[in-house]
Protein backbone atom coordinates (compact mmCIF):
# COMPACT_ATOMS: atom_id res chain seq x y z
CA UNK A 1 0.00 0.00 0.00
CA UNK A 2 1.73 3.21 -0.77
CA UNK A 3 1.54 6.74 0.56
CA UNK A 4 -1.59 7.80 -1.42
CA UNK A 5 -3.79 4.83 -0.09
CA UNK A 6 -3.09 5.66 3.39
CA UNK A 7 -4.03 9.39 2.62
CA UNK A 8 -7.23 8.13 1.32
CA UNK A 9 -8.36 5.14 3.63
CA UNK A 10 -6.96 7.66 6.80
CA UNK A 11 -9.67 10.56 5.06
CA UNK A 12 -12.10 7.72 4.41
CA UNK A 13 -11.92 6.85 8.20
CA UNK A 14 -11.57 10.47 9.82
CA UNK A 15 -15.24 11.03 7.68
CA UNK A 16 -16.62 7.82 8.96
CA UNK A 17 -17.08 6.42 5.75
CA UNK A 18 -15.76 3.18 5.94
CA UNK A 19 -18.00 -0.04 5.67
CA UNK A 20 -17.91 -2.58 7.98
CA UNK A 21 -15.69 -4.67 6.16
CA UNK A 22 -13.39 -2.26 5.35
CA UNK A 23 -12.95 -1.20 9.45
CA UNK A 24 -12.58 -4.82 10.23
CA UNK A 25 -10.22 -5.03 7.04
CA UNK A 26 -8.27 -2.09 8.26
CA UNK A 27 -7.68 -3.35 12.32
CA UNK A 28 -6.45 -6.93 11.16
CA UNK A 29 -3.91 -4.71 9.08
CA UNK A 30 -3.37 -2.04 11.75
CA UNK A 31 -2.41 -5.31 14.69
CA UNK A 32 -0.19 -7.25 12.03
CA UNK A 33 1.62 -4.37 10.34
CA UNK A 34 3.40 -2.22 13.37
CA UNK A 35 4.65 -0.01 10.62
CA UNK A 36 1.52 1.08 8.80
CA UNK A 37 -0.46 1.19 11.95
CA UNK A 38 2.70 4.06 12.78
CA UNK A 39 1.97 6.05 9.04
CA UNK A 40 -1.45 5.40 9.61
CA UNK A 41 -2.09 7.17 13.27
CA UNK A 42 -0.24 10.17 11.97
CA UNK A 43 -2.16 10.75 8.55
CA UNK A 44 -4.83 10.47 11.19
CA UNK A 45 -3.25 12.92 13.18
CA UNK A 46 -2.74 15.24 10.44
CA UNK A 47 -5.90 15.19 9.21
CA UNK A 48 -7.71 15.85 11.98
CA UNK A 49 -5.30 18.94 13.05
CA UNK A 50 -6.04 20.39 9.16
CA UNK A 51 -9.55 20.30 9.56
CA UNK A 52 -9.30 21.56 12.93
CA UNK A 53 -6.92 24.44 12.13
CA UNK A 54 -9.31 25.03 9.13
CA UNK A 55 -12.67 25.28 10.93
CA UNK A 56 -10.83 27.35 13.45
CA UNK A 57 -9.41 30.22 11.31
CA UNK A 58 -12.67 30.41 9.44
CA UNK A 59 -14.28 30.81 13.07
CA UNK A 60 -11.53 33.57 13.81
CA UNK A 61 -12.25 35.09 10.38
CA UNK A 62 -15.96 35.02 11.13
CA UNK A 63 -15.55 36.34 14.73
CA UNK A 64 -13.92 39.75 12.75
CA UNK A 65 -16.32 39.99 10.29
CA UNK A 66 -18.91 40.13 13.09
CA UNK A 67 -16.64 42.48 14.93
CA UNK A 68 -16.37 45.11 12.70
CA UNK A 69 -19.97 44.72 11.57
CA UNK A 70 -21.12 45.71 14.68
CA UNK A 71 -18.37 48.95 14.79
CA UNK A 72 -19.78 49.66 11.65
CA UNK A 73 -23.06 50.44 13.42
CA UNK A 74 -21.91 52.32 16.20
CA UNK A 75 -22.68 55.30 14.88
CA UNK A 76 -26.04 54.83 15.24
CA UNK A 77 -26.29 53.64 18.52
CA UNK A 78 -23.32 54.96 20.55
CA UNK A 79 -22.53 53.40 23.62
CA UNK A 80 -21.56 55.65 26.79
CA UNK A 81 -19.91 53.97 29.26
CA UNK A 82 -21.70 54.65 32.54
CA UNK A 83 -18.90 53.96 35.78
CA UNK A 84 -19.92 51.10 37.97
CA UNK A 85 -22.74 52.21 39.99
CA UNK A 86 -24.97 54.30 37.85
CA UNK A 87 -25.13 51.02 36.02
CA UNK A 88 -28.41 49.97 37.60
CA UNK A 89 -29.92 53.23 37.28
CA UNK A 90 -29.56 52.97 33.68
CA UNK A 91 -31.21 49.10 33.86
CA UNK A 92 -34.24 50.86 35.75
CA UNK A 93 -34.76 53.02 32.77
CA UNK A 94 -34.46 50.27 30.45
CA UNK A 95 -37.07 48.30 32.65
CA UNK A 96 -39.31 51.21 32.07
CA UNK A 97 -39.33 50.57 28.64
CA UNK A 98 -39.67 47.12 28.23
CA UNK A 99 -42.48 47.83 31.00
CA UNK A 100 -45.77 47.23 27.52
CA UNK A 101 -44.01 43.85 26.75
CA UNK A 102 -43.81 42.34 29.90
CA UNK A 103 -46.82 42.98 30.80
CA UNK A 104 -48.18 41.66 27.94
CA UNK A 105 -46.51 38.32 28.61
CA UNK A 106 -46.94 38.25 32.28
CA UNK A 107 -51.33 38.26 31.55
CA UNK A 108 -50.25 35.25 28.74
CA UNK A 109 -48.46 33.39 31.56
CA UNK A 110 -51.44 33.81 33.62
CA UNK A 111 -54.51 33.27 31.09
CA UNK A 112 -52.66 29.75 29.94
CA UNK A 113 -52.27 28.88 33.51
CA UNK A 114 -55.93 29.17 34.51
CA UNK A 115 -56.94 27.17 31.62
CA UNK A 116 -54.71 24.77 31.40
CA UNK A 117 -54.10 23.42 34.85
CA UNK A 118 -55.71 23.17 38.51
CA UNK A 119 -52.30 22.79 39.30
CA UNK A 120 -50.23 25.89 40.25
CA UNK A 121 -46.21 26.23 40.89
CA UNK A 122 -45.71 28.76 43.58
CA UNK A 123 -43.01 31.18 43.43
CA UNK A 124 -43.94 34.66 42.89
CA UNK A 125 -43.61 36.11 39.62
CA UNK A 126 -42.84 39.87 40.82
CA UNK A 127 -44.84 42.32 40.29
CA UNK A 128 -43.50 44.71 37.57
CA UNK A 129 -44.96 47.67 38.40
CA UNK A 130 -45.10 48.00 41.72
CA UNK A 131 -41.49 46.85 41.38
CA UNK A 132 -39.96 49.72 39.32
CA UNK A 133 -41.95 52.87 40.82
CA UNK A 134 -40.05 51.20 44.12
CA UNK A 135 -36.76 50.38 42.25
CA UNK A 136 -35.49 53.97 41.87
CA UNK A 137 -35.70 54.14 46.04
CA UNK A 138 -33.90 50.69 46.47
CA UNK A 139 -31.55 51.74 44.18
CA UNK A 140 -30.38 54.72 45.68
CA UNK A 141 -30.41 52.72 48.65
CA UNK A 142 -28.78 50.44 47.59
CA UNK A 143 -25.64 52.90 46.60
CA UNK A 144 -25.75 53.89 49.93
CA UNK A 145 -26.03 50.83 51.55
CA UNK A 146 -22.82 49.58 49.44
CA UNK A 147 -21.23 53.07 50.21
CA UNK A 148 -21.98 52.59 54.00
CA UNK A 149 -20.54 49.00 53.91
CA UNK A 150 -18.25 47.91 51.48
CA UNK A 151 -18.61 44.48 52.71
CA UNK A 152 -21.76 43.78 51.41
CA UNK A 153 -21.63 42.55 47.82
CA UNK A 154 -23.35 44.52 45.21
CA UNK A 155 -26.69 43.72 44.89
CA UNK A 156 -27.81 42.04 41.88
CA UNK A 157 -28.23 43.83 38.07
CA UNK A 158 -31.29 43.50 36.83
CA UNK A 159 -35.10 42.92 37.31
CA UNK A 160 -36.28 40.28 39.68
CA UNK A 161 -37.90 38.02 37.74
CA UNK A 162 -38.98 34.94 40.19
CA UNK A 163 -38.93 34.96 44.14
CA UNK A 164 -39.27 31.69 46.18
CA UNK A 165 -37.79 30.10 49.29
CA UNK A 166 -34.33 27.81 49.68
CA UNK A 167 -33.07 26.08 52.59
CA UNK A 168 -29.17 24.82 53.23
CA UNK A 169 -28.12 21.74 52.31
CA UNK A 170 -24.56 21.87 53.49
CA UNK A 171 -23.22 24.50 55.67
CA UNK A 172 -20.90 25.68 53.27
CA UNK A 173 -23.00 26.82 50.17
CA UNK A 174 -24.81 24.01 48.74
CA UNK A 175 -28.62 24.66 49.08
CA UNK A 176 -32.23 23.18 47.47
CA UNK A 177 -34.83 25.07 45.78
CA UNK A 178 -37.87 24.47 43.62
CA UNK A 179 -36.76 23.91 39.72
CA UNK A 180 -39.33 26.24 38.64
CA UNK A 181 -37.90 28.99 41.04
CA UNK A 182 -34.94 29.43 38.80
CA UNK A 183 -36.92 28.94 35.94
CA UNK A 184 -35.61 25.54 34.81
CA UNK A 185 -31.96 27.09 34.71
CA UNK A 186 -33.22 29.39 31.96
CA UNK A 187 -32.09 32.54 34.26
CA UNK A 188 -29.50 35.39 34.06
CA UNK A 189 -28.62 35.16 37.54
CA UNK A 190 -29.64 33.93 40.96
CA UNK A 191 -28.77 35.37 44.61
CA UNK A 192 -30.08 34.74 47.67
CA UNK A 193 -30.96 37.12 50.38
CA UNK A 194 -29.98 35.81 53.98
CA UNK A 195 -31.72 36.69 56.94
CA UNK A 196 -28.98 39.95 57.85
CA UNK A 197 -30.35 41.56 54.45
CA UNK A 198 -26.96 40.98 52.26
CA UNK A 199 -27.31 39.18 48.90
CA UNK A 200 -25.04 36.26 47.85
CA UNK A 201 -24.42 35.05 44.78
CA UNK A 202 -25.18 31.36 43.50
CA UNK A 203 -24.51 29.57 40.48
CA UNK A 204 -26.84 26.12 39.33
CA UNK A 205 -24.84 22.65 40.04
CA UNK A 206 -27.87 20.86 39.09
CA UNK A 207 -32.06 20.55 38.57
CA UNK A 208 -34.54 17.80 37.81
CA UNK A 209 -37.18 19.86 36.03
CA UNK A 210 -39.82 17.06 36.20
CA UNK A 211 -39.35 16.35 39.90
CA UNK A 212 -38.79 20.80 40.31
CA UNK A 213 -36.11 20.20 42.49
CA UNK A 214 -32.57 22.28 42.20
CA UNK A 215 -29.63 22.44 43.97
CA UNK A 216 -27.06 25.58 43.70
CA UNK A 217 -24.41 26.96 45.54
CA UNK A 218 -23.48 30.14 46.62
CA UNK A 219 -20.04 31.96 45.14
CA UNK A 220 -18.34 33.16 47.35
CA UNK A 221 -15.34 31.47 48.76
CA UNK A 222 -15.23 30.17 52.75
CA UNK A 223 -19.32 30.65 52.64
CA UNK A 224 -20.91 29.90 55.85
CA UNK A 225 -24.50 29.96 56.44
CA UNK A 226 -24.31 29.73 60.23
CA UNK A 227 -22.29 29.34 62.79
CA UNK A 228 -23.20 25.86 63.58
CA UNK A 229 -23.96 22.55 60.81
CA UNK A 230 -27.09 22.65 59.26
CA UNK A 231 -29.47 21.28 62.19
CA UNK A 232 -31.97 19.16 60.13
CA UNK A 233 -31.16 15.84 58.03
CA UNK A 234 -32.92 14.54 55.35
CA UNK A 235 -35.49 12.09 55.39
CA UNK A 236 -35.96 10.17 52.17
CA UNK A 237 -38.19 7.37 53.51
CA UNK A 238 -41.84 8.41 53.34
CA UNK A 239 -43.62 9.31 56.81
CA UNK A 240 -47.12 7.95 57.20
CA UNK A 241 -50.32 10.25 56.84
CA UNK A 242 -51.00 12.72 60.04
CA UNK A 243 -47.83 13.31 60.45
CA UNK A 244 -47.56 16.77 61.85
CA UNK A 245 -45.19 19.41 59.58
CA UNK A 246 -44.05 22.32 59.63
CA UNK A 247 -42.58 24.85 57.28
CA UNK A 248 -40.93 28.43 56.55
CA UNK A 249 -40.45 30.75 53.61
CA UNK A 250 -40.17 34.02 52.20
CA UNK A 251 -44.10 34.76 50.56
CA UNK A 252 -42.40 38.52 50.57
CA UNK A 253 -39.40 39.89 52.45
CA UNK A 254 -40.17 38.42 56.05
CA UNK A 255 -40.03 34.82 57.11
CA UNK A 256 -43.39 33.17 57.46
CA UNK A 257 -44.22 30.11 59.45
CA UNK A 258 -47.06 27.65 59.24
CA UNK A 259 -47.33 24.22 60.15
CA UNK A 260 -49.88 21.44 59.22
CA UNK A 261 -50.04 17.62 58.27
CA UNK A 262 -49.79 15.00 55.81
CA UNK A 263 -52.45 14.68 54.26
CA UNK A 264 -52.04 12.08 51.69
CA UNK A 265 -49.24 9.93 50.76
CA UNK A 266 -49.20 11.13 47.11
CA UNK A 267 -49.06 14.34 44.93
CA UNK A 268 -51.19 16.27 42.57
CA UNK A 269 -52.72 13.25 40.04
CA UNK A 270 -51.08 10.45 42.34
CA UNK A 271 -47.52 11.75 41.75
CA UNK A 272 -45.45 9.38 43.98
CA UNK A 273 -42.63 11.57 44.53
CA UNK A 274 -44.93 13.96 45.98
CA UNK A 275 -46.70 14.38 49.16
CA UNK A 276 -50.12 16.11 49.37
CA UNK A 277 -50.25 18.47 52.26
CA UNK A 278 -52.59 20.27 54.89
CA UNK A 279 -50.41 23.25 55.42
CA UNK A 280 -51.26 26.92 54.06
CA UNK A 281 -48.79 28.00 51.20
CA UNK A 282 -48.85 31.39 48.61
CA UNK A 283 -46.83 32.12 46.17
CA UNK A 284 -43.14 32.98 47.17
CA UNK A 285 -43.19 29.85 49.20
CA UNK A 286 -41.99 27.68 47.27
CA UNK A 287 -38.68 25.65 47.42
CA UNK A 288 -39.49 25.79 50.88
CA UNK A 289 -38.77 22.91 53.44
CA UNK A 290 -41.51 20.87 54.62
CA UNK A 291 -40.07 19.17 58.24
CA UNK A 292 -41.64 16.94 60.85
CA UNK A 293 -41.75 17.61 64.69
CA UNK A 294 -37.91 15.93 65.42
CA UNK A 295 -36.20 18.26 62.58
CA UNK A 296 -36.09 15.69 59.73
CA UNK A 297 -36.13 17.46 56.27
CA UNK A 298 -39.41 15.72 54.35
CA UNK A 299 -39.72 17.46 51.35
CA UNK A 300 -40.07 20.98 49.28
CA UNK A 301 -42.93 22.76 48.94
CA UNK A 302 -43.54 22.80 44.96
CA UNK A 303 -47.35 23.55 44.20
CA UNK A 304 -50.66 24.40 45.83
CA UNK A 305 -53.90 23.38 43.57
CA UNK A 306 -55.80 26.15 42.41
CA UNK A 307 -58.36 27.83 42.46
CA UNK A 308 -59.01 27.66 45.71
CA UNK A 309 -55.33 26.84 47.15
CA UNK A 310 -56.99 23.71 48.99
CA UNK A 311 -54.32 21.43 48.90
CA UNK A 312 -50.33 22.25 48.87
CA UNK A 313 -47.96 19.49 47.28
CA UNK A 314 -44.26 18.93 48.26
CA UNK A 315 -41.66 16.78 46.51
CA UNK A 316 -40.51 14.05 48.99
CA UNK A 317 -36.47 13.87 49.98
CA UNK A 318 -35.78 10.76 48.20
CA UNK A 319 -35.89 13.07 44.98
CA UNK A 320 -33.53 15.03 46.49
CA UNK A 321 -31.02 12.46 47.41
CA UNK A 322 -31.43 11.28 44.31
CA UNK A 323 -30.42 14.18 42.59
CA UNK A 324 -27.29 14.55 45.27
CA UNK A 325 -26.39 10.89 44.02
CA UNK A 326 -26.09 12.77 40.48
CA UNK A 327 -23.85 15.11 41.06
CA UNK A 328 -21.35 16.92 38.27
CA UNK A 329 -17.76 15.79 38.88
CA UNK A 330 -16.33 18.02 41.35
CA UNK A 331 -18.81 18.87 43.73
CA UNK A 332 -18.49 17.55 47.31
CA UNK A 333 -21.41 17.47 49.50
CA UNK A 334 -20.81 16.74 52.95
CA UNK A 335 -24.70 16.07 54.30
CA UNK A 336 -25.67 16.43 57.84
CA UNK A 337 -26.16 13.07 59.53
CA UNK A 338 -28.48 14.17 62.54
CA UNK A 339 -30.22 16.66 63.62
CA UNK A 340 -30.27 19.05 66.25
CA UNK A 341 -33.35 20.28 66.03
CA UNK A 342 -35.31 17.14 67.93
CA UNK A 343 -37.06 17.70 71.53
CA UNK A 344 -36.33 21.24 71.50
CA UNK A 345 -39.32 24.00 71.34
CA UNK A 346 -41.09 25.02 67.93
CA UNK A 347 -39.79 28.48 68.78
CA UNK A 348 -36.18 27.42 69.26
CA UNK A 349 -36.10 24.96 66.20
CA UNK A 350 -37.43 27.87 64.16
CA UNK A 351 -34.73 29.77 65.68
CA UNK A 352 -32.33 27.17 64.79
CA UNK A 353 -32.90 27.14 61.60
CA UNK A 354 -33.20 30.91 60.57
CA UNK A 355 -29.86 31.40 59.46
CA UNK A 356 -29.94 28.01 57.20
CA UNK A 357 -33.63 29.37 55.18
CA UNK A 358 -33.60 32.45 52.96
CA UNK A 359 -34.90 34.03 50.16
CA UNK A 360 -33.93 33.13 46.61
CA UNK A 361 -34.08 36.11 43.62
CA UNK A 362 -33.88 34.93 40.54
CA UNK A 363 -33.10 37.37 37.65
CA UNK A 364 -33.39 37.50 33.50
CA UNK A 365 -33.82 40.30 31.29
CA UNK B 1 -26.10 15.22 35.31
CA UNK B 2 -26.14 18.41 34.88
CA UNK B 3 -28.09 19.71 32.31
CA UNK B 4 -27.71 23.25 31.36
CA UNK B 5 -30.75 25.48 29.79
CA UNK B 6 -31.73 23.71 26.00
CA UNK B 7 -31.71 26.86 24.31
CA UNK B 8 -28.21 26.84 25.25
CA UNK B 9 -26.24 23.53 24.62
CA UNK B 10 -28.17 24.33 20.98
CA UNK B 11 -26.21 27.22 21.13
CA UNK B 12 -22.87 25.79 21.87
CA UNK B 13 -23.62 23.02 18.81
CA UNK B 14 -24.45 25.49 16.46
CA UNK B 15 -21.32 27.48 17.54
CA UNK B 16 -19.26 24.44 17.26
CA UNK B 17 -20.16 23.68 13.69
CA UNK B 18 -19.78 27.81 13.17
CA UNK B 19 -23.08 28.69 12.33
CA UNK B 20 -22.66 32.57 11.93
CA UNK B 21 -26.63 33.46 13.45
CA UNK B 22 -25.79 31.64 16.45
CA UNK B 23 -22.27 33.31 17.05
CA UNK B 24 -23.42 36.65 15.97
CA UNK B 25 -26.20 35.98 18.92
CA UNK B 26 -23.79 35.30 21.41
CA UNK B 27 -21.58 38.01 20.59
CA UNK B 28 -24.17 40.72 20.43
CA UNK B 29 -25.11 39.48 24.13
CA UNK B 30 -22.22 38.87 26.00
CA UNK B 31 -19.79 41.32 24.20
CA UNK B 32 -20.80 44.66 26.11
CA UNK B 33 -20.24 43.24 29.46
CA UNK B 34 -16.85 42.17 28.60
CA UNK B 35 -16.26 45.13 27.40
CA UNK B 36 -17.36 47.33 30.04
CA UNK B 37 -15.33 45.43 32.51
CA UNK B 38 -12.10 45.95 30.38
CA UNK B 39 -12.86 49.30 30.10
CA UNK B 40 -12.89 49.90 33.98
CA UNK B 41 -9.81 47.56 34.48
CA UNK B 42 -7.56 49.79 32.17
CA UNK B 43 -8.39 48.27 28.86
CA UNK B 44 -9.38 49.56 25.37
CA UNK B 45 -12.30 48.57 23.31
CA UNK B 46 -9.78 46.96 20.65
CA UNK B 47 -8.33 44.81 23.98
CA UNK B 48 -12.05 44.32 24.77
CA UNK B 49 -12.42 43.14 20.69
CA UNK B 50 -9.71 41.13 20.87
CA UNK B 51 -9.89 39.56 24.22
CA UNK B 52 -13.65 38.12 23.56
CA UNK B 53 -12.87 36.91 20.46
CA UNK B 54 -9.74 34.74 22.14
CA UNK B 55 -12.11 33.22 25.07
CA UNK B 56 -15.19 32.41 21.94
CA UNK B 57 -12.21 30.72 20.19
CA UNK B 58 -11.48 28.51 23.88
CA UNK B 59 -15.15 27.85 24.00
CA UNK B 60 -15.25 26.74 20.28
CA UNK B 61 -12.66 24.65 20.81
CA UNK B 62 -13.80 22.99 23.37
CA UNK B 63 -17.54 23.01 21.83
CA UNK B 64 -15.76 21.01 19.05
CA UNK B 65 -16.00 17.73 21.69
CA UNK B 66 -19.15 16.40 21.06
CA UNK B 67 -19.50 14.92 25.18
CA UNK B 68 -18.91 18.80 26.07
CA UNK B 69 -21.18 19.76 28.68
CA UNK B 70 -21.04 23.61 29.91
CA UNK B 71 -20.95 23.71 33.60
CA UNK B 72 -22.12 27.03 33.74
CA UNK B 73 -24.23 29.49 31.37
CA UNK B 74 -22.38 30.70 28.42
CA UNK B 75 -22.16 34.11 29.96
CA UNK B 76 -20.44 32.94 32.78
CA UNK B 77 -17.79 30.62 30.76
CA UNK B 78 -16.93 33.59 28.69
CA UNK B 79 -16.51 35.75 31.29
CA UNK B 80 -14.46 33.89 33.32
CA UNK B 81 -12.00 33.01 30.43
CA UNK B 82 -11.80 36.39 29.53
CA UNK B 83 -10.72 37.57 33.17
CA UNK B 84 -8.36 35.21 33.37
CA UNK B 85 -6.49 36.22 29.71
CA UNK B 86 -6.47 39.35 30.75
CA UNK B 87 -4.60 38.36 34.17
CA UNK B 88 -2.49 36.69 31.94
CA UNK B 89 -1.79 39.11 29.61
CA UNK B 90 -1.10 41.92 32.45
CA UNK B 91 0.99 39.73 33.76
CA UNK B 92 3.12 39.07 31.22
CA UNK B 93 3.37 42.54 30.68
CA UNK B 94 4.54 43.32 34.36
CA UNK B 95 1.65 45.91 34.62
CA UNK B 96 -0.77 44.66 37.61
CA UNK B 97 -4.21 46.04 37.18
CA UNK B 98 -4.46 48.91 39.31
CA UNK B 99 -7.41 48.07 41.24
CA UNK B 100 -9.59 44.90 40.73
CA UNK B 101 -13.39 44.92 41.26
CA UNK B 102 -13.89 41.57 40.38
CA UNK B 103 -12.15 37.99 42.76
CA UNK B 104 -10.98 36.81 39.72
CA UNK B 105 -9.72 33.55 41.96
CA UNK B 106 -13.76 33.28 42.32
CA UNK B 107 -14.32 31.47 39.24
CA UNK B 108 -12.12 28.50 40.32
CA UNK B 109 -14.64 27.54 42.77
CA UNK B 110 -16.99 26.40 40.45
CA UNK B 111 -16.89 23.16 40.18
CA UNK B 112 -15.79 21.67 36.64
CA UNK B 113 -15.06 25.31 35.59
CA UNK B 114 -10.99 24.97 35.34
CA UNK B 115 -10.83 27.42 32.88
CA UNK B 116 -7.50 27.67 33.57
CA UNK B 117 -7.35 24.27 32.27
CA UNK B 118 -9.28 24.97 29.12
CA UNK B 119 -6.63 28.17 28.28
CA UNK B 120 -3.85 26.05 28.65
CA UNK B 121 -5.33 22.87 26.40
CA UNK B 122 -6.30 26.44 24.33
CA UNK B 123 -2.64 27.38 23.72
CA UNK B 124 -1.30 24.06 23.14
CA UNK B 125 -3.33 23.32 20.71
CA UNK B 126 -2.41 27.06 19.35
CA UNK B 127 1.03 26.50 19.21
CA UNK B 128 0.12 22.89 17.31
CA UNK B 129 -1.70 24.78 14.90
CA UNK B 130 1.23 27.03 14.53
CA UNK B 131 3.23 24.66 13.72
CA UNK B 132 1.01 22.94 11.20
CA UNK B 133 0.48 26.12 9.28
CA UNK B 134 4.76 26.58 9.40
CA UNK B 135 5.00 23.22 8.15
CA UNK B 136 2.34 24.09 5.33
CA UNK B 137 4.61 27.08 4.37
CA UNK B 138 7.38 24.74 3.58
CA UNK B 139 5.65 23.11 1.24
CA UNK B 140 6.31 23.69 -2.40
CA UNK B 141 3.49 24.54 -4.85
CA UNK B 142 1.00 23.58 -5.62
CA UNK B 143 0.92 21.44 -2.46
CA UNK B 144 0.49 24.67 -0.46
CA UNK B 145 -2.35 26.47 -1.90
CA UNK B 146 -4.44 23.21 -2.74
CA UNK B 147 -4.27 22.14 0.57
CA UNK B 148 -5.16 25.42 2.03
CA UNK B 149 -7.92 25.73 -0.33
CA UNK B 150 -8.92 22.65 0.82
CA UNK B 151 -8.52 23.10 4.27
CA UNK B 152 -9.01 26.37 5.22
CA UNK B 153 -10.82 27.90 3.01
CA UNK B 154 -13.49 24.76 2.91
CA UNK B 155 -13.26 24.27 -0.81
CA UNK B 156 -14.51 21.13 -2.62
CA UNK B 157 -12.25 19.08 -4.48
CA UNK B 158 -14.72 20.47 -7.54
CA UNK B 159 -13.59 23.96 -7.01
CA UNK B 160 -10.26 22.87 -6.88
CA UNK B 161 -9.78 20.88 -9.95
CA UNK B 162 -11.26 23.67 -11.96
CA UNK B 163 -9.06 26.56 -9.84
CA UNK B 164 -5.76 24.68 -10.26
CA UNK B 165 -6.52 23.48 -13.96
CA UNK B 166 -6.43 19.29 -13.56
CA UNK B 167 -9.02 17.48 -15.73
CA UNK B 168 -10.94 15.77 -13.19
CA UNK B 169 -11.67 16.38 -9.73
CA UNK B 170 -10.27 12.93 -9.03
CA UNK B 171 -6.78 14.26 -10.48
CA UNK B 172 -7.24 16.70 -7.84
CA UNK B 173 -7.50 14.21 -5.32
CA UNK B 174 -4.66 12.49 -5.83
CA UNK B 175 -2.51 15.29 -5.84
CA UNK B 176 -4.31 16.17 -2.64
CA UNK B 177 -3.54 12.52 -1.05
CA UNK B 178 -0.03 13.37 -2.79
CA UNK B 179 0.71 16.49 -0.95
CA UNK B 180 -0.53 15.20 2.39
CA UNK B 181 2.00 12.46 2.52
CA UNK B 182 4.47 15.11 1.74
CA UNK B 183 3.09 17.24 4.87
CA UNK B 184 3.06 14.02 7.04
CA UNK B 185 6.82 14.05 7.09
CA UNK B 186 7.71 17.56 6.75
CA UNK B 187 5.58 17.96 10.05
CA UNK B 188 6.45 14.96 11.89
CA UNK B 189 10.13 15.70 11.23
CA UNK B 190 10.06 19.18 12.94
CA UNK B 191 7.55 17.46 15.71
CA UNK B 192 10.64 15.14 16.20
CA UNK B 193 13.22 17.44 16.76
Amino acid sequence: MNANNISELAEAWVSGTLSPEEMAELKNRMNTDAEFAIEFNETILLIRSLNGSGNQKRFRAMLKDINSNQVAKAPEKRIIQLPAHFWRTSAVAASVALLTSFLTYTLFVARTKNTDSQYSTISREVDHLKRVQMKQQETQNAIIDSINKKKSPAPPPSDVRYTGTGFALTNDGYFATAAHVINNGDFDSVYIQCSDDVYYKAFLVNYNSKADIAILKVEKKNFRFGKSDVPYELQSDKVGLGARIFTMGYPNDDLVYSEGYISARNGYEGNKQQYTLELPAGHGQSGSPVLDEKGNMLGILTAISNPDEANTYAVGAQALTDLIQHMPPGSRMRLPKSSHLSGLSREKQIQKMEDFTFSVKVYKK
Amino acid sequence: MYSPTNTEQQQLKALAKGDRETTEQIYQQHYPIINGWLIKNGGSADDAADLFQEAMVVMFGKAQNADFRLTCSIGTYLFAVSKHLWYKKLQQSHKEPSRLYDNVGDDNEIPGLAVEEDINVHHEREAHYEQLDSSLDKLGEPCRSLLKAFYHHDKSMQEISADFGYTNPDNAKTQKYKCLARLKKLFFATQAK
